[in-house]
């Protein structure tokens, strides 16, 4: 296959990963929205789901190791023409990076954000990651991990999130979906994506997922926050895909922020005499 | 006629020991005169022992003093502690009656503080019959405090306040000696400042857009400064969840060509410092205010130290250059924070304006016309400007003889920008590549090359030759000068150096400057002669030795003069 937004960056996944559907998703996804290369941003931090944007032909901002949201978050405040998507790993978002992720949520920009959670830390080699099954055996927890796994979707309910999705890697289409109402959505919108490892993650494979997931009934009523709260915590029995909840009452960040908006930072201007006046006010006279 | 009076007020914190300090060094200026106004206050909300001291001169002031000549002591508690230091002449003002019998110290005027307080409408006035007791000792006119506090106060609040003042006033016409009688001098405007506010204008007048921190003293009020001065001008400030949020949001900022900038101590600044590496990975332009403190981990949380020298030097793993200054005055806080804002993005390095909280909070009166309205030369390339490849495709990352590669922002049509924190190619994209990653550090360093081209040189003041340097950066600028002064008095030649860029470090000039004088010292609110290292690692020169005050608090003149004599 061969798109507009490919790149020849060099793939150094492994064969068979979970990353390469999620690619073909967010190309998708990206050519439905009928946005030009140049107003896109893709933002991520660091690990192999974090490479996403090396091959999609559009502006990048790879930072560091759990910091994407916070460069998104003032990339759309500098800029809230742009059109700005986050593609992490779990690790990166609900690990390193928990407290932005807490954080802009409460905020609400306008921003996308797309989580390849497939439950481990590979570029490292096989640790535990936030997501992980308890009793799951990782390289640094041998006999299993302890603590009780982050609950992505009923985090981000319980912070007033209005968009909340869960996606399948193997899905393209479907993810593709969620990605184009994701990037629609005004305000923070999570896709946390059920992704496969092959190497390291023996546990929730393919074949797995294939038994576990559902899509969400037609009939869901994802505006109905208590109901989409129960069916993020489905997770033994069965697990749902598709859009949990969905509420447009927040106004985004960048709308409710005063300084926010046209034109964009870049194109402001300092002004000699607006200078002068900021420090006329500051001179001390007698008469006030 | 030679003014130099020291005025201390005390008090627990909420007792309106600031707004007092406040007042005098206005009314001061309403005399004609200047002032220097130093704040020391504890880490909590009420109580407490805060103190403000304020050094009247006829001449611009630039140092405090250890001796108080007029103590207002709000909370007489507070009397053994600052009876003390008080000068030979000198006098304290409290209301003893607030705690019972006082010590039978002559020098101390016990005044109904509380009394005309109430008599005036609140008892939280207390410190406003003390302004006027203070007022009256150093002969203002009431009707120049009554003009002064209506610049402050509004409405009920004011009339309170006035009268609080003229209660005091009268009070003192008999009771205060005339000792400290300031005599009248012509009044010009002047700008009143601390040097935290004055770093803030200067970003703000630098062409800053974007700032965002999270609160931390002593730079919580450069946020203020910045939150307040900057949005008339197109500035967006945002208070981020923490201070690794805060640093990546300023590179994300500056990344969509927003000029942008974070405020922090040294604690915050700890946190940053892997996003000080990618905004040198990324080549980044950004500016990060450090307003030092005493440490390690919360150390002083409220008083002043430069212990953070080294440390903003080496912060940030990977080797890349970086500029750091260090303001010695607030007329350099603010001149410095704009050349900051143009040099980052020149070179599209990180830059580290390096405070503490003494200058930050030192409050003076400044010439307007020392303020300048500088140009602010934008250097993102947009349209035609833009540079492509034989592909089309624009380099955020080209290789250019002088390492800076022309900087186009996201949103611009035609072309994307890539930026990695990963070793990278020209175009952006991450590589393993050994032979590109040569080049790309090469580039890099050429930046660190040509910024030290322009590294701005030491400041000197006193005579061409002589037989002591005292050498030191940032806030002690004032004190060593003022220093410098006292010895000259005393018959020895000595020179004051002042450093206002350690980084890069302007080798040169410095090295020069050594080679003249018979001896150096560098004069530093650190134990460990950090700067004295820095010296010797940079120029192979060895001070003789380093004046160092580690215990919370400025130098002041009188001091680094006696000790220095000690060890000539």
């Amino acid at each position: 296959m061969s798109g507009i937004f490919d790149t020849d960056v060099e793939n150094a996944w492994c064969p068979g990963c979970g990353n390469f559907p999620i690619l073909d998703a967010v190309k998708k996804a990206l050519e439905r929205t009928g946005k030009a290369k140049h107003e896109i941003v893709l933002v991520s931090g660091i690990g192999q789901a974090a490479k996403l944007p090396h091959h999609v032909d559009v502006n990048v901002f790879n930072g560091l190791h759990g910091r994407a949201l916070p460069a998104a978050l003032a990339i759309k405040m500098a800029n809230p023409s742009l059109t700005v998507l986050v593609t992490s790993g779990d690790g990166d978002i609900y690990g390193e990076g928990g407290n932005h992720f807490v954080h802009n949520i409460r905020r609400n920009p306008d921003i996308a954000v797309f989580v390849h959670d497939n439950q481990v830390y590979g570029l490292t080699k096989g640790q535990p990651s936030p997501t992980s099954d308890p009793g799951w055996a990782g390289s640094l927890q041998r006999s299993g991990v302890i603590a009780g796994p982050f609950p992505p979707l009923a985090a981000a309910i319980a912070l007033g999130c209005g968009f909340v999705a869960r996606g399948l890697a193997s899905d393209v289409e479907f993810t593709a979906d969620l990605m184009v109402r994701a990037i629609a959505h005004k305000g923070f919108a999570l896709v946390d994506i059920l992704q496969p490892c092959v190497t390291f993650n023996k546990k929730n494979t393919y074949q797995w997922y294939g038994k576990m997931v559902y899509k969400l009934p037609s009939d869901h009523d994802a505006a109905d926050r208590a109901r989409a709260f129960e069916l993020s915590l489905e997770w033994e029995e069965r697990i749902p895909i598709g859009v949990l909840y969905r509420s447009s009452d927040r106004p985004p960040f960048e709308e409710l922020h005063p300084g926010v908006g046209d034109p964009p930072l870049h194109a402001r201007e300092t002004p000699p005499e607006a200078v002068r006046d900021i420090l006329r006010k500051r001179l001390f006279t007698l008469s006030g | 006629m030679r003014v130099d009076v020291n005025i201390r007020v005390t008090g627990g914190a909420g007792q309106g020991v600031h707004t007092a300090g406040g007042i005098l060094s206005r009314l001061a200026v309403a005399m004609g005169h200047h002032f220097h106004a130093t704040q020391d206050y504890m880490s909590r909300i009420r109580g407490g022992r805060n103190s403000y001291a304020v050094r009247i001169r006829e001449i611009p002031v630039r140092a405090g003093r250890a001796a108080t000549d007029i103590l207002l002591a709000l909370d007489p508690g507070h009397l053994p502690h600052f009876l003390s230091s008080a000068s030979p002449a000198g006098f304290a003002v409290c209301d003893i009656a607030a705690t019972g019998p006082g010590p039978a110290d002559r020098r101390v005027i016990v005044a109904p503080l509380k009394e005309l307080a109430v008599a005036a409408g609140s008892p939280i006035l207390g410190n406003m019959v003390g302004t006027g007791i203070v007022a009256r000792a150093l002969g203002i006119p009431p009707e120049t405090v009554d003009r002064i506090l209506a610049i402050e106060f509004k409405g009920d609040f004011l009339e309170k306040n006035r009268k609080a003042a003229r209660l005091g006033a009268e009070w003192a016409s008999v009771r205060v000696p005339g000792t400290y009688r300031l005599p009248e001098a012509s009044f010009h405007p002047r700008m009143i400042l601390s040097g935290n506010e004055a770093l803030a204008l200067g970003a703000v007048a630098g062409g800053c857009k974007f700032a965002v921190g999270y609160p931390m003293t002593p730079a919580s009020s450069i946020l203020l400064g910045l939150s307040a001065d900057g949005p008339p001008l197109g500035l967006v400030f945002e208070q981020a969840e923490d201070e690794i949020a805060a640093l990546n949001m300023a590179i994300g900022a500056s990344y969509a060509g927003a000029r942008a900038m974070v405020a922090t101590s040294g604690g915050g600044f700890a946190l940053m410092a892997e996003a000080l590496s990618l905004a040198g990975m990324l080549e980044m332009p950004v500016v990060v205010a450090l307003g030092m403190r005493p440490g390690p981990a919360t150390g002083l949380p409220t008083r002043t130290g430069q212990e953070d020298l080294a440390f903003a030097l080496s912060a940030g793993h990977g080797e890349f250059p970086r500029l750091v200054l260090s303001p010695g005055s607030v007329e350099e806080a603010y001149a410095l924070a704009h050349h900051a804002m143009e040099t980052a993005e020149a070179y599209q390095v990180p830059c580290i304006l390096l405070t503490d909280q003494y200058l930050g909070d030192t409050v003076v009166d400044v010439d307007p016309g020392d303020l300048p309205v500088l140009p602010v030369n934008r250097r993102i390339v947009h349209g035609n400007d833009v540079p492509r490849d034989p592909n089309g495709r624009y380099l955020r990352y080209a290789v250019t003889g002088n390492g800076i590669s022309p900087m186009a922002v996201p949103g611009e049509p035609g072309i994307t920008v890539v930026v990695d924190s990963d070793e990278h190619t020209e175009d952006g994209h991450l590589t393993e590549d050994h032979a590109v990653r040569v080049r790309m550090v090469e580039k890099r360093m050429r930046k660190g090359e040509a910024l030290a081209m322009e590294a701005l040189p030491p400041l000197l003041s006193g005579p061409p030759d002589g037989d002591v340097l005292l050498v030191g950066f940032g806030s002690t600028k004032g004190v060593i000068s003022e220093a410098r002064e006292i010895l000259a008095g005393g018959g020895i030649a000595a020179v004051a150096v002042h450093l206002r860029q350690v980084e890069p470090f302007p080798v040169r000039a410095m090295s020069e400057i050594l080679d003249r004088y018979r001896s150096a010292f560098t004069v530093e609110n650190n134990r460990a002669g950090q700067l004295a290292r820095r010296i010797r690692a940079e120029t192979g020169r060895e001070v003789a030795g380093t004046i160092a005050r580690f215990d919370g608090l400025p130098f002041t003149p009188e001091e680094v003069a006696g000790r220095v004599k000690e060890r000539l």
